[in-house]
């Protein structure tokens, strides 16, 4: 198993917030963190499939969920991943009241803003979780 | 027949490629601009995540599953929690197998390439949509007209008189 931080977002497809939740995963394993963290699709996850379980059971998992039904982390701890931090998108966009993301299928500028601060976020506890060991 | 007829569909919007991105956003323009009044979804881990509302999903809607690779998750996630589907796909047999295997992209960095992408798996979801739906249409005046077999009487009862 690699040992990269595994970063799990919801995809939420009904609600900006599931897109945020992606997005900033995205950016994480693709443009921040390459080198230390890594995304499983949740999906895969979500069958139960033995070879899905064996990429995350026992490692160390950062979820990002948009809503708090809290999908990716319920998903990643049935499936034997170790949730060091479960993220809420709906707590990032509590500290910028009247905001306009966008929407499911689309951001808008202001909500770039809060996939980079969501993303900058678990950047940070991506490199603490590396340092960790 | 009612006019309320809905169709779900259900796409694996995987994070690990970029079909999942392709599935998704092909879904979201259902749900947007080519049948929003009939298109309905559901977060897939909520068949897990959620409860017994959840769960019952295709058992409510008739429903397609859209695949970003050839693991199948939507379909077999789909099937495992809620109930079969009525149909389903794998948007590599329209896009290819190296693409929509290739890194996933993020919604910022679409291209006129991605988009054509995205338009082409958006058809091929109308046109399963549409036919899941004739199906539905033709089911539905089955079992009317059968029902209407089995009572003679008017009443609209099975008396068989």
């Amino acid at each position: 198993m690699s040992k990269k931080v595994k970063v799990i977002p919801c995809s939420g497809m009904g609600k900006v917030h599931g897109l945020v939740a992606r997005e900033a995963a995205l950016k994480v394993v693709s443009e921040l963190c390459p080198a230390d963290a890594e995304t499983v699709c949740l999906a895969y996850i979500v069958t139960g499939d033995d070879e899905a379980k064996e990429k995350i059971e026992g490692a160390p998992c950062l979820t990002l969920d948009g809503c708090p039904k809290m999908c990716a982390a319920k998903n990643v701890e049935l499936a034997g991943g170790i949730v060091k931090k479960g993220y809420r998108v709906v707590d990032i966009f509590k500290g910028h009241r009247g905001v306009k993301p966008g929407n499911a299928t689309a951001l808008t500028e202001e909500g770039w803003l809060l996939v980079d601060e969501l993303a900058d976020k678990v950047k940070e506890n991506v490199l603490e979780l590396g340092k960790e060991g | 027949m009612s006019d309320e007829v809905k169709i779900g569909v259900v796409s694996c919007s995987g994070e690990d490629c970029l079909g999942g991105t392709i599935s998704r956003l092909a879904t979201r323009k259902m749900l947007d601009e080519i049948r929003p009044d009939e298109t309905v979804t559901i977060c897939l881990p909520l068949f897990l995540a959620g409860g017994a509302e959840e769960r019952g999903f295709a058992e409510a809607y008739p429903t397609l599953a859209v695949d970003g690779c050839d693991k199948l998750c939507a379909k077999r996630a789909t099937e495992k929690y809620s109930g079969k589907v009525s149909d389903a796909f794998d948007v590599s047999s329209l896009i290819g197998k190296e693409a929509a295997e290739s890194k996933p992209l993020s919604t910022r960095y679409l291209t006129e390439e991605h988009q054509e992408m995205v338009n082409k798996v958006a058809k091929e979801i109308r046109i399963r949509f549409e036919n899941i739906l004739s199906d539905y249409y033709k089911n539905a005046a089955q079992r009317i007209k059968e029902s209407g077999n089995a009572s003679n009487c008017g009443c609209g009862c099975t008396c068989g008189k």
